[in-house]
C-alpha cells in the first residue's frame, strides 16, 4: 500500500472523467438544431461536399458507432480537419497553443504570487486597513469583466501612456499587460482563501508550540504555517485553472495575439466544428491532468495522505 | 397513552426548532443590514433595477433609432455620452442594456439553479448510484471552463439571447448541485428530520416540510452569489460575438463595438464596461454580505 | 531562601469578545521558586491557561494585557518587545507544552525536523552532532526506538508519545522554566500515569523548574512542591502541596480538596460545590467566590479580599482569615 496505492487509486478515478469529457465534447456537435454538416458547410454547399463530410464523420452510422470511431481517431492523434482552413486541427492548435499556454502560466504565476502575498499580509494584520483593503480590492477585481479590463489597460498603458506596445505579440513587453489583466483578476480568488486559511492555521496549536520554542515569527509563518496553507491552496489552484484558461482565451482575443482564443472564437463564429471540438477536448483534458497533478503534489506535501489513502 | 405524549413532545420540539429557524433568519437579516458594504451593494442593484424598469422615462431617445449623420459624436448636452457607430444615443442604449443584462442574468440563475438544485436534491437525498452518477457528471463538466464550453454550445446552437441562457445554464448548474447536495447531507442527519420520521411522516412530506425549507436559504444565497458569474459570462459571450446579437442593446456587445473606435470614442467601451462593473459589484457585495450573515464565523474567525 | 525564578504581580488580562470584554485575569499573584514544580490549579475557564500563555506572551490577538508585572529574574517580561521575547526568552529561558498533543506538533514535518529546530537554535553542537542530540532528547523522555521514531510524522504516534515528544522538543531548548499547560488532560488514564512518571524522573535528574497547570489534584500531589489555587481569574491561595491537603485556608481550596478526596481525583466533582463558576464577562462584585461560599459575610460581596500572608509560603485571599 502506501503512497503508490494512493497514486493508483487517483489514476483510476481519472479514467471515467476523461471518458466523460470525450463524451461531452462529442455530443456537443449534436446540440445543433438541424443537420450539423449542413450547418457547418452553410447554405451553398454542394451535395458532393456534404456527402464527403458525412462520410468523414460517419454520420450515417448510429451514435455509439460514431463516438467509438471518433474516439479511435482522437487516440491516434487524429482530431479531424478544419473546414475553414482545410488543415488538420492538431496542426492549427500546435501553431497557437504556445501563446495561450504562456499567457495562462504567466497570468497564473502573477495571480498566485500576488494573491498569496496579499492574503498572508491580510491575515497577519487581521482587521487592519490592509486587511480591509485586501478584501475590497479582491471584490473589485472579480466584479470587472476580463475583456473590459483588457480594453481599459490597452487604452491607458498602450494608447495614452505608450508604455507598452499595442496589438499583437511583439516580445516580452507585450506580454506584461495581458498577463497583468489575468493576474489581477485571478489574484482575488487566491487572496481571500489564503487569508482565511492562514488565519485558521495561525490559530493551530503547533504554531503556538513553534513560537514557544523561540522560532522566529517570520519562520513560523513562512515554514510552519505556509506549508500547511499550501495544501488547500493547491486545491484552489486546480479549481481556478479552467477560469484562468478561459480568461487568457478572452484576453488574448482583445490583444489580438492570434492564439487559441482567436482560433476558437473564429471557429465558433464560422461553425468550424472540428476545430471547436478539438480545442474543447484539449483544454478539458489539460484541466483533468492538472487536477491529477495537484492531487499528487498534495500527497507529496501531506504525509497523512499516504496512510489514510484519501483526502483528510 | 405514553406514545401519545411522546408524539406531542416531538411535535412541540419540531415546532420549537422551526421557530428557532425563523428567528435565525431574522438574526441573519439583522447581521446583513449591519454590514455596510452589503447595503451599498443592495442600493447598486436597486438603482439598476430602477433603470431597467423606467428606462423609457429616463431618456427621450429610442435605443434602436439610428442616424447616419450623427455617428460617433462626442458627449454633449444633447447626447450625454455621445452617439455610437450608427448614430444611436449611447446612454439610451446603456440604460436599456440593463434590461437585457438583468433579463439574461436572472434567466441564467433560474435555469441553472433549477437544474442544479433539482439534481443536488436528488443526489443528496437518494444517494447511492444516483449520487454517484450526478456527482461524476459534475466532475466532468467542471473540467471545462464555463465560458469556453458555453461559447461552443452557443456557437453550435446559434447565437441569441435564449441560447446564451441555455449555454451558460447547462454548464453553470454544477455549483448549485454541489452546495445543495452538501446541505442535504447535513440536514438528513439532523435531529428534526429524524424526529419527523419517528412520528411516521412520509418521505415526500418530510422533503416538502423539512428539507426543502432548510435548503431554500442556501439556494437563495447561491442565486445571489452566482449572479455575478452569470452576468460576466453572458457579457463575455456577447463581447466575443457569440452571445446576444445587435441591434439588441447589450453591454457586452456595445463594449465590443466600441473597441473598434477606442481611439476616437474611448467612452463607448469604457461606459459599457462601467455599467457591467456597477451591477456585478452590487451583486458581489450582496452575496458577500449574505454569506457572512448566514455564517458569521466564516470571515472573521 | 530559595531563589525565585518567576514572580507574577497583579496581572490583568482581558479578552475582546462579541459579547463584550472578558476579564480573564484580575490581579494574579504568584511566585515560582527555582528547581521546584509549582502547580496552578483551578476549574476550566478560571484563567490558569491564560496565565501560562501570558508569561510567554503567546496570547490570542483579541487579548489585552491590562496591567501587572511578570518578573523573570530581574527582567519584566511585559516590558520586553516581541523581538526580545522571541530572541531571549521563548525557548532558551522559558518553554511551554500545551494541552492537546494532537495539534501541538506540525503534521507536515517529521519529529526529527521539529526537534532539530530547537537543537539548532540552542545547543552549541556542530551540525553533525545534532542527530545525537535529538536521539538523546527522545531517550530522556523514555521513548522507545528513538532512532526510528524520529523519522516519523506526528500522525503516526499515539497521544502519549506525542506529548512526550513535545517535552523532549521543549527540553531540547534547554529552558530554565517549563510551563506545562494541562499536558495530561487529553491522555488516557494509563498513559497519564506513564507520562507523570517521565516527568518525575526528569524532576529528579534535571534541575528543572516547572509551572504545572492542571485541574487534577492527584497530579499535584504526585509532582508539585507548591500550589497556587485560582478561582475566576484571581488567585485564591498560594501554599505548599502539604498545606493544600493538610491545612487549606480559603473556603474554595477547602471545598476543592475535601469534595474531591475520596470521591474522584479530578475537579469534575466540583459540581458538588453549590452554585456554578461565574461567567467572567460579568463577574460578581467583591470576592468572586462569595455566591458559592458558605462562610460569606457582608463585606465579601463588596470588597475583593487582598492576598495576605498567613505563614511563610502561604498566602490567602479571604476576608474571613
Amino acid at each position: 500500500m502506501g503512497k503508490s496505492g494512493y497514486v493508483v487509486r487517483r489514476l483510476l478515478r481519472t479514467i471515467p472523467i476523461v471518458i466523460g469529457v470525450t463524451l461531452v465534447t462529442f455530443l456537443i456537435l449534436h446540440f445543433t438544431p438541424g443537420d450539423p454538416v449542413r450547418i457547418m458547410l452553410g447554405p451553398y454547399a454542394t451535395q458532393e461536399n456534404i456527402a464527403i463530410l458525412k462520410e468523414q464523420y460517419g454520420l450515417d452510422h448510429p451514435l455509439h458507432i460514431q463516438y467509438i470511431t471518433w474516439l479511435g481517431n482522437i487516440l491516434q492523434g487524429e482530431f479531424g480537419t478544419s473546414i475553414r482552413y482545410n488543415r488538420p486541427v492538431l496542426e492549427l492548435v500546435q501553431d497557437r497553443v504556445g501563446i495561450t499556454l504562456m499567457l495562462t502560466l504567466s497570468g497564473l504565476f502573477i495571480s498566485v504570487t500576488l494573491g498569496s502575498v496579499l492574503g498572508i499580509f491580510a491575515a497577519l494584520r487581521q482587521n487592519s486597513w490592509l486587511d480591509y483593503l485586501c478584501t475590497f480590492q479582491a471584490m473589485f477585481w472579480i466584479s470587472i469583466p476580463g475583456f473590459w479590463l483588457a480594453i481599459i489597460f490597452l487604452y491607458i498603458f498602450g494608447l495614452q501612456l505608450r508604455w507598452v506596445p499595442i496589438g499583437g505579440l511583439t516580445g516580452f513587453s507585450s506580454v506584461i499587460l495581458p498577463a497583468l489583466v489575468i493576474g489581477l483578476q485571478e489574484e482575488a480568488w487566491f487572496a481571500r482563501p489564503m487569508r482565511a486559511e492562514m488565519l485558521g492555521v495561525l490559530n493551530e496549536g503547533y504554531i503556538s508550540a513553534a513560537r514557544a520554542k523561540g522560532v522566529k515569527y517570520i519562520r513560523v509563518v513562512g515554514i510552519h504555517a505556509l506549508r500547511n496553507v499550501m495544501i488547500p491552496m493547491i486545491t484552489m489552484l486546480a479549481l481556478r485553472l479552467p477560469w484562468v484558461i478561459a480568461g487568457s482565451v478572452v484576453v488574448e482575443v482583445v490583444f489580438a495575439w492570434g492564439g487559441m482564443g482567436s482560433l476558437l472564437v473564429n471557429s465558433v463564429l464560422a461553425r468550424d466544428f472540428p476545430v471547436v471540438q478539438g480545442i474543447l477536448l484539449i483544454i478539458a483534458i489539460t484541466v483533468v491532468l492538472a487536477n491529477l497533478l495537484a492531487d499528487l503534489v498534495y500527497s507529496l506535501i501531506d504525509p497523512r495522505i499516504r496512510v489514510e489513502g484519501g483526502k483528510k | 397513552m405514553n406514545t401519545a405524549v411522546n408524539i406531542e413532545n416531538i411535535e412541540k420540539e419540531i415546532k420549537e426548532l422551526k421557530q428557532k429557524r425563523t428567528s435565525q433568519l431574522f438574526l441573519t437579516w439583522l447581521r446583513f443590514k449591519r454590514n455596510r458594504l452589503s447595503m451599498v451593494g443592495l442600493s447598486f442593484v436597486l438603482v439598476i433595477i430602477f433603470i431597467a424598469i423606467f428606462a423609457p422615462l429616463l431618456t427621450p431617445y429610442d435605443p434602436y433609432d439610428t442616424n447616419p449623420f450623427r455617428r460617433l459624436e462626442n458627449p454633449s448636452r444633447e447626447h450625454l455620452l455621445g452617439t455610437d457607430e450608427l448614430g444611436r444615443d449611447l446612454l439610451t442604449r446603456l440604460l436599456y442594456g440593463s434590461r437585457i443584462a438583468l433579463q439574461v442574468g436572472i434567466l441564467i440563475v433560474l435555469f441553472e439553479g433549477f437544474i442544479g438544485i433539482t439534481l443536488g436534491l436528488l443526489a443528496g437525498y437518494l444517494g447511492r448510484w444516483v449520487d454517484e452518477i450526478i456527482m461524476r457528471l459534475v466532475d466532468i463538466l467542471r473540467s471545462f471552463p464555463v465560458i469556453i464550453l458555453a461559447m461552443a454550445i452557443a456557437g453550435i446552437m446559434g447565437q441569441g439571447l435564449y441560447n446564451v441562457v441555455i449555454a451558460i445554464g447547462l454548464v453553470g448548474w454544477t455549483t448549485y448541485a454541489r452546495m445543495v447536495r452538501g446541505k442535504i447531507l447535513s440536514i438528513k442527519e439532523s435531529e428534526f428530520v429524524e424526529a419527523a420520521f419517528s412520528i411516521g411522516e412520509s418521505t415526500p412530506s418530510v422533503i416538502l416540510r423539512y428539507i426543502l425549507p432548510n435548503v431554500l436559504p442556501t439556494a437563495v444565497i447561491m442565486i445571489c452569489i452566482m449572479m455575478p458569474t452569470a452576468l460576466i459570462a453572458s457579457a463575455t459571450l456577447s463581447f466575443l460575438g457569440v452571445g446576444v446579437q445587435p441591434p439588441l442593446p447589450c453591454w457586452g456587445s456595445i463594449a465590443a463595438a466600441g473597441r473598434d473606435y477606442i481611439t476616437r470614442a474611448p467612452w463607448i467601451s469604457t461606459s459599457a464596461g462601467f455599467f457591467i462593473m456597477f451591477t456585478v459589484l452590487g451583486f458581489n457585495f450582496i452575496g458577500d454580505g449574505l454569506r457572512d450573515a448566514f455564517d458569521p464565523t466564516s470571515k472573521r474567525n | 531562601m530559595e531563589e525565585i525564578i518567576l514572580k507574577i504581580e497583579d496581572l490583568k488580562v482581558a479578552f475582546d469578545t462579541e459579547e463584550g470584554d472578558v476579564e480573564a485575569l484580575d490581579g494574579v499573584e504568584l511566585e515560582v521558586k527555582k528547581g521546584t514544580f509549582h502547580g496552578l490549579i483551578g476549574e476550566t475557564g478560571c484563567g490558569k491557561s491564560v496565565t501560562g500563555k501570558t508569561v510567554l506572551r503567546l496570547l490570542d490577538n483579541n487579548a489585552r494585557i491590562k496591567g501587572g508585572r511578570i518578573h523573570y529574574g530581574n527582567i519584566d517580561l511585559l516590558k520586553l518587545t516581541e523581538k526580545q521575547m522571541e530572541k531571549q526568552i521563548r525557548g532558551n529561558e522559558i518553554a511551554m507544552i500545551f494541552q492537546d498533543p494532537g495539534s501541538s506538533l506540525n503534521p507536515l514535518f517529521t519529529i526529527k525536523y521539529q526537534i532539530e529546530e530547537a537543537v539548532s537554535m540552542y545547543s552549541n553542537l556542530p551540525r553533525n552532532k545534532w542527530n545525537q542530540a535529538i536521539l538523546e532528547a527522545l531517550q530522556r523522555v523514555k521513548l522507545p526506538d528513538a532512532a526510528n521514531l524520529m523519522h516519523r510524522y506526528p500522525h503516526q504516534l499515539s497521544g502519549g508519545m506525542k506529548q512526550r515528544v513535545m517535552i523532549a522538543m521543549m527540553l531540547a531548548c534547554q529552558p530554565q522554566l517549563l510551563i506545562a499547560d494541562e499536558p495530561t488532560t487529553a491522555l488516557d488514564v494509563s498513559i497519564q500515569a506513564q507520562f507523570i512518571k517521565v516527568l518525575r524522573d526528569l524532576k529528579e535528574n534535571l534541575n528543572l523548574t516547572v509551572l504545572y497547570i492542571t485541574h487534577d489534584l492527584a497530579v499535584i500531589s504526585e509532582l508539585c512542591d507548591y500550589v497556587s489555587v485560582m478561582y475566576a481569574g484571581r488567585i485564591a491561595e498560594n501554599l505548599t502541596t502539604r498545606d493544600l491537603f493538610k491545612n487549606p485556608q480559603h473556603p474554595y481550596t477547602d471545598k476543592l480538596v475535601h469534595s474531591v478526596l475520596g470521591v474522584t481525583t479530578t475537579l469534575e466533582a466540583l459540581e458538588e460545590i453549590p452554585g456554578s463558576v461565574p461567567r467572567l464577562i460579568n463577574p460578581p462584585a467583591g470576592c468572586r467566590f462569595h455566591p458559592r461560599c458558605q462562610e460569606a459575610i457582608a463585606i465579601c460581596s463588596k470588597e475583593a479580599p487582598p492576598l495576605q500572608e498567613l505563614a511563610p509560603n502561604h498566602t490567602v485571599a479571604c476576608h474571613r482569615r
